[in-house]
């Protein structure tokens, strides 16, 4: 694996192996045969691809069907109108259904930029938690999302994978080993502990890094798994943090935010906890990302703009 | 293979049986219930699973059985009844419509009732997971056909269409729609609520074969239904039906969507649907 890759092409490469592996796999897409960079699987298999048309409610029910039939479907299509448009198919038929089902919500957050909103998603975990069975997870590097992937396909049930749209540099090394419900430390310290998930990660490990060569201990936890989650592992990490923030491309209401803030206040971990993201009743701004992320103060330089005051709260 | 083939006289028997059973059942219901949809689909329920559908009780994970998804997910105590009926369940849970905890609540749950294979309620849902169920039986060989039972009213929803889009595209003509055309919905008439009428052309236009009967005619059904052809298009039949068929008071009248029989009603309905 190349050191950044498109996170679609990892997720192609699964169904491939996963086919070759004996996997009786079938991917259903919605005229999103682009958006999903299918074209090696189709050429590799010709009859596998379900392709509805522009039709996401009959994408889920269709898949959700071959489920049922003992397939394990899969549908790749642009997140915002998955959970948009699709959305009572996603909480009937897969969810409620308990079928075999994974989602993936491809160009998650604000990965369409200037598209503006109708575009974006950035409800898609909220909106997830809000219902029954589904696994949720959001990668943030191509090791990871493989990982993720592999465990996707051979867990019995629904799963939705939140995917950036951006070729994504490697985080991970050779040695880690995803388990489903565990967050994963980048970086250690003392002074912040920042909460991160999907592409975002990247910008609070630079955000660590540079506070580190100003003096400050900022650490980092890889919050990939929203459901399962390890609650006791999380507290771990915040336990004894000063402050905590928390950074995700994603409303700050129902998402990582509210997951951290959920735990933080039902374990008694009594740290100031700053979340960056979309803020209530906002939207992303249409930009392209470096804009759209300083807008929301999720970049690097933002993150640590917020973490030195933090610290500097902290010793004044 | 059906496990009971019944011929017409035995299944017009049957269906009297299974409108007794829809009577009691929703009298005793805590919750109210759907005794209008319920009745007017008995003879499409009673035809597929005494004669049609190759499905049996003690063959609910064979992948090669036909499927029957109930997409007019609010008919379930008339669903519930014709599977009392055929022997997937006992007899004696019944009762228990609605109440806490039962196996039978008020929109059916694959995980709580054997024999129900999708979870419905949330109108428009059918059809989308039948063109999965069929396309996949289509590209594994399978022998399998996927009936779907859809309201009129049900037809609104646009989740309908685009599947019927689907279903034509991929030739899928070992799906077969029913639609339970009874001409009332929650707030009156189709007709005026929202006209899905004329149904024929519209059907046709999305690429499937169209058929019509009598859909509480149990003779009708099966001639019809058994007559169907798989030329690679799906079918569709309009079964033409009164809802709350079968008991005088009841039949024809919008208040009975989601009213259950009480006091004299109850055995004055019994009185009417007694076996002669």
């Amino acid at each position: 694996m190349s050191n950044s890759e498109h996170l679609a092409n990892v997720m192609v490469q699964c169904f491939i192996d996963a086919v070759n592996n004996g996997v009786d796999l079938v991917p259903v897409v919605a005229d999103s045969t682009s958006t999903s960079k299918i074209k090696p699987f189709v050429e590799a298999f010709p009859d596998r691809l379900v392709n509805v048309g522009i039709a996401e409610q009959v994408m889920v029910g269709t898949a959700a069907g071959l489920a049922l039939a003992g397939k394990v479907a899969v549908t790749c299509n642009a997140a915002p109108f998955l959970i948009s448009r699709s959305n009572e198919q996603v909480k009937v038929d897969v969810c409620y259904n308990n079928t075999n089902v994974k989602l993936f919500g491809l160009n998650s957050g604000a990965s369409y930029g200037p598209l503006a909103s109708t575009h974006h998603s950035i409800d898609d975990i909220s909106v997830m938690r809000g219902f029954g069975n589904i696994q949720i997870f959001a990668p943030g590097c191509p090791v990871e999302c493989k990982q993720i992937i592999d465990y996707a396909i051979q867990h019995e049930g629904p799963v939705y994978i939140r995917m950036d749209g951006k070729a994504l540099p490697v985080l991970h090394d050779a040695e880690f080993q995803f388990t489903a419900g565990e967050p994963s430390l980048l970086r250690e310290g003392q002074q912040v502990v920042i909460c991160a998930l999907g592409s975002v990660v990247h910008e609070a490990v630079a955000a660590a890094d540079k506070l580190k060569e100003d003096g400050m201990d900022v650490a980092v936890v890889n919050v990939s798994s929203i459901r399962p989650l390890n609650r006791q592992s999380l507290a771990n990490q915040l336990n004894d943090a000063r402050h905590v923030v928390s950074v995700e491309e994603h409303n700050v209401n129902g998402g990582l935010g509210s997951v951290v803030a959920e735990l933080m206040s039902e374990q008694g971990i009594a740290a100031k906890l700053v979340r960056l993201g979309v803020e209530d009743g906002g939207y992303a701004a249409a930009g392209d990302r470096p804009y759209t992320r300083k807008m929301l103060s999720i970049d690097s330089a933002g993150i640590v703009k917020v973490c030195q005051q933090l610290i500097n709260e902290t010793s004044m | 293979m059906n496990p009971f083939q019944l011929d017409v006289d035995e299944l017009e028997k049957k269906a009297r049986s299974i409108r007794r059973k829809i009577i009691r059942l929703n009298a005793d219901s805590p919750a109210g219930g759907h005794t209008g949809a319920d009745l007017s689909q008995v003879e499409i329920v009673t035809s597929l699973y005494f004669r049609l559908l190759n499905c049996a009780p003690d063959r609910l994970s064979d992948d090669d059985r036909d499927i029957y998804i109930q997409s007019k997910g609010h008919a379930a105590g008339g669903y519930y009844c014709c599977l009392a009926e055929a022997g997937y369940f006992p007899e004696d849970w019944l009762p228990s419509y609605q109440h806490n905890d039962s196996h039978l609540p008020g929109h059916p749950v694959r995980q709580k009732t054997p024999g129900v294979e999708l979870n419905t309620g949330a109108l428009g849902h059918g059809l989308p997971v039948a063109v999965g169920l069929a396309l996949a039986a289509k590209r594994d060989g399978r022998s399998r056909k996927v009936y779907v039972l859809t309201g009129d009213g049900e037809l609104a929803e646009g989740s309908n269409w685009e599947a019927a889009l689907v279903a034509s595209h991929y030739q899928l003509d070992n799906l077969i729609v029913i639609n339970d055309k009874n001409k009332l919905q929650l707030a009156g008439p189709t007709e005026t609520i929202m006209k899905t009428d004329p149904l024929d052309p519209k059907w046709q236009a999305f690429g499937f074969s169209v058929t019509q009967c009598d859909g509480n005619d149990v003779a009708s059904i099966v001639s019809t239904l058994e007559g169907l052809k798989a030329e690679g298009k799906p079918n569709v039949v309009i079964a033409n039906t009164t809802k709350g068929a079968g008991v005088s008071f009841i039949a024809g009248r919008p208040e009975w969507h989601h009213r259950v029989p009480k006091g004299e009603e109850i055995d004055l309905a019994l009185k009417e649907l007694a076996d002669v």
